[in-house]
């Protein structure tokens, strides 16, 4: 069965590299998000088995949609997507209890890895 | 019959025995034929025997008998082969670890593995396999009632350009909490929370998990480059880890010595009560006189039962030298000389681990592929001074410099300015090591600047000495005793506050016109050095107060670096009796005891250098 993922994102032009990645390896995207406010209530619909969260969106910054999915969702397998030069908003949401993150602009490859190791955890 | 009170006993003796067994089974490898050695070899392993056997610890018994039995095969054909001293070192091994489970009342181990191991080893010398893997500790059939984990390091490399880093370092940190114990982590993880570089994550885990699995899953983690195992050396090395006895051996004499002193003393009670009574005040001076005489006796005679001789801990270095050369592949001989002069037995067991460190840097990094590491002791006035030296490469000041400049741990204009007595000292700078010199010396928490500040602590004082080529000595002078020390007695904020002699340089009487400022810090000059001047009171959060033509100022060392400490004035010098601060108290930093004047008074022992790294003097600004 393929793995479940959803992702998040306000950039339409992120969502659509991500979405590409993840379908070429035999993912399923089951659900994308252009917000957080939206994406709680997403994650809750179609409890994807990984989530790759934008860090910096308006209206809801990807840190407080984060916090939302983990008190929902305590064991809920999220990676973050970051720009770089934000090292401290990755802590913070490391810390929230992010599995992972990536960091823009990414390779392929290592997307894979870590959407790979992060599903693979317990 | 009930056995347990002879238990302490048993367990000090037989480890004294193995210790003779260590000794001589080193010395019996040099002259394999010295029929002395081996009948000396074989009494040890009877009297181990038959200690045992008295307490029903039946493996040991057992394993004993066996070595007896060896040796007794020897002692009239005589030539050892080197295999079966290899196998007689096992055994001896075995039987330390005994003793461990025995004093920690655990079952004793199997022997099962080492006893059928080399069935022909045979008086007239049949060899068996000479590699062994090393002996087994538990088999199948009986598990060992509490497996421990093993600890080990473990040295996460992270890819130089790894963004957001310190978030990667917690991601490690919580991978490795997957699989055991995370004792603790270089940088921790309060460190790493608070963002800043990271390129690699030393951690300490306890586990009983296989390093491969480890070492697998975190490889997986983005980011990480390279992972090492370091093998905690802590644990493999039980030998060196053996500290001072619970108990102590009292010579006869000295407590002769004791009953007779406070039989005079007591006598002399009486006479102070008939003089005092008489008012005869000459006669009273007299009795008092004598009275202090006879209790400096006794206090000198008190502090010689604390004393041990430095041989209870160098005892085990001719195996542990033997052991290291086999394992550099180098051929290192070891010369101890006055090992038998008496050290405060609390000072022994803090110097331990320091001295079996620099043992093993002189044979790891100081000899090259022969020669000698010696450990030498003696008096030096009122101190003790050790040498631990070998004639191996020895150390380049100017290599030291370059190297303290290329790790960013000081500045150019220091580096040139720096005397080469204090680059040697660089070594002790904390993060002076490099990674590969760390994994060859030992696990955890040791290197030189550990070492120095275990010197210091126990109120001595470190010195290198050495040139490239030229081989290295590295001299520790530590106090007689760690309750009596000369300090300084200096005025400071409207006390009397005493400092430790040996945590000062000298003193200076700098004329106040001679100080200048460099920005907000105060500064003088001294032979040709500018220093950096700081305020007693200041560092005691108290106020200076005004000084006038003369700065009293005290020259201490702080992380290799001179500086000046003012105090208010100079009152003297003397043998302080130190006592421990009680709790509360002790919790403060900066104060490390106290001593009771005559009149009842009581002066703080203050350590100048932990009150200026609580204000956190960074002296390389």
């Amino acid at each position: 069965m393929a793995i479940r993922v959803m992702v998040v994102d306000d950039a339409l032009f992120m969502r659509n590299i991500l979405k590409d990645i993840f379908v070429r390896h035999g993912y399923e995207v089951v659900a994308e998000a252009e917000n957080g406010e939206t994406a709680l209530q997403l994650y809750q619909e179609s409890k994807p088995d990984l989530v790759t969260m934008d860090i910096v969106m308006p209206k809801k910054s990807g840190i407080e949609a984060l916090q939302e999915i983990m008190a929902a969702d305590p064991e809920a397998h999220v990676v973050m997507v970051s720009a770089l030069g934000q090292d401290t908003l990755v802590l913070e949401a490391v810390e929230a209890g992010a599995r992972d993150f990536i960091v823009k602009p990414f390779k392929e490859d290592k997307v894979l890895e870590t959407v790979r190791r992060v599903v693979g955890q317990d | 019959m009930d056995m347990s009170k002879y238990r302490e006993l048993f367990l000090s003796e037989t480890r004294e025995h193995i210790n003779s067994l260590n000794q001589l089974a080193v010395t019996l490898e040099q002259e394999p034929d010295n029929r002395e050695t081996i009948d000396a070899l074989f009494r040890e392993a009877h009297s181990i025997k038959g200690m045992a056997a008295t307490m029903g610890f039946n493996a040991t018994a057992q394993l004993s008998h066996h070595l007896e039995d060896l040796l007794d095969g020897f002692r009239t054909s005589g030539d050892i082969p080197s295999t079966t001293i290899d196998y007689l070192l096992e055994g001896i091994d075995l039987l330390d670890g005994l003793l461990d489970d025995l004093q920690d009342d655990r079952p004793e181990r199997s022997t099962e593995d080492y006893l059928t191991k080399q069935q022909g080893c045979a008086a007239n010398g049949e060899e068996n396999n000479p590699q062994q893997p090393p002996v087994v500790i538990a088999s199948e059939e009986n598990p060992e009632p509490e497996k421990e984990p093993d600890t080990f390091q473990v040295l996460v490399e992270l890819d130089k350009d790894t963004p957001a880093a310190a978030a990667r370092g917690i991601l490690i940190l919580r991978e490795l909490e997957k699989f055991g114990n995370l004792r603790t982590s270089q940088p921790d993880i309060d460190e790493l929370r608070m963002g800043g570089s990271c390129g690699q994550v030393r951690a300490w885990l306890s586990s009983f998990q296989q390093k491969g699995q480890i070492e697998a899953a975190l490889l997986k983690i983005n980011g990480v480059e390279n992972v090492r195992f370091i093998e905690d050396r802590r644990k493999t090395d039980r030998r060196e880890r053996q500290t001072v006895g619970r108990t102590i051996r009292v010579s006869t004499d000295l407590l002769d010595q004791f009953v007779n002193l406070t039989g005079e003393l007591m006598t002399h009670r009486n006479m102070l009560n008939t003089a005092g009574r008489s008012r005869d005040w000459d006669e009273v001076n007299k009795a008092i006189d004598r009275a202090g005489r006879l209790i400096d006796e006794l206090h000198h005679n008190v502090l010689q039962v604390r004393l041990m001789p430095l041989q209870s801990i160098t005892g085990r270095l001719p195996r542990i030298v033997r052991d290291l050369s086999r394992s550099s592949g180098k051929q290192v001989a070891l010369l101890l000389s006055g090992t038998d002069i008496g050290i405060d037995r609390v000072i022994l067991e803090g110097i331990t681990d320091p001295l079996m460190h620099l043992v093993r840097n002189a044979v790891d990094h100081g000899v090259e592929e022969e020669g000698t590491v010696s450990i030498s002791a003696g008096r030096e006035k009122d101190l003790i001074l050790i040498e631990v030296a070998d004639d191996g490469k020895g150390m380049d000041p100017q290599m030291l410099r370059q190297k303290a400049v290329d790790q960013g741990l000081v500045s150019q204009s220091q580096a040139y300015s720096m005397s080469d007595r204090d680059a040697l000292m660089l070594v002790c700078k904390p993060g002076f090591s490099t990674a590969e010199e760390v994994t060859e010396t030992s696990g955890r928490g040791v290197g030189m600047d550990v070492v120095k500040a275990a010197v210091q602590n126990l109120g001595g004082s470190l010195e290198i000495v050495s040139a490239a080529g030229a081989g290295t000595r590295i001299k520790i002078r530590l106090p007689l005793s760690i309750a009596i020390i000369k300090v300084l007695l200096v005025s400071c904020a409207g006390r009397t506050l005493a400092i430790p002699i040996t945590r000062v340089q000298r003193t200076l009487d700098l004329p106040t016109k001679e100080v200048f400022a460099a920005g907000q810090q105060r500064m003088f000059r001294l032979e040709e050095e500018e220093l950096c001047l700081y305020s007693l009171a200041e560092a005691l959060d108290q106020q200076q107060v005004a000084t006038g033509d003369i700065t009293w100022t005290v020259l201490i060392e702080l992380h290799g670096r001179r500086l000046g400490l003012q105090v208010d004035g100079f009152l003297g010098q003397r043998d302080a009796f130190i006592k421990p601060i009680g709790f509360p108290l002790n919790l403060l930093t900066g104060l490390t005891g106290a001593t009771v004047e005559g009149d009842g008074h009581v002066t703080f022992v203050v350590d100048p250098q932990a009150l200026l790294e609580r204000h956190q003097i960074d002296v390389n600004q």
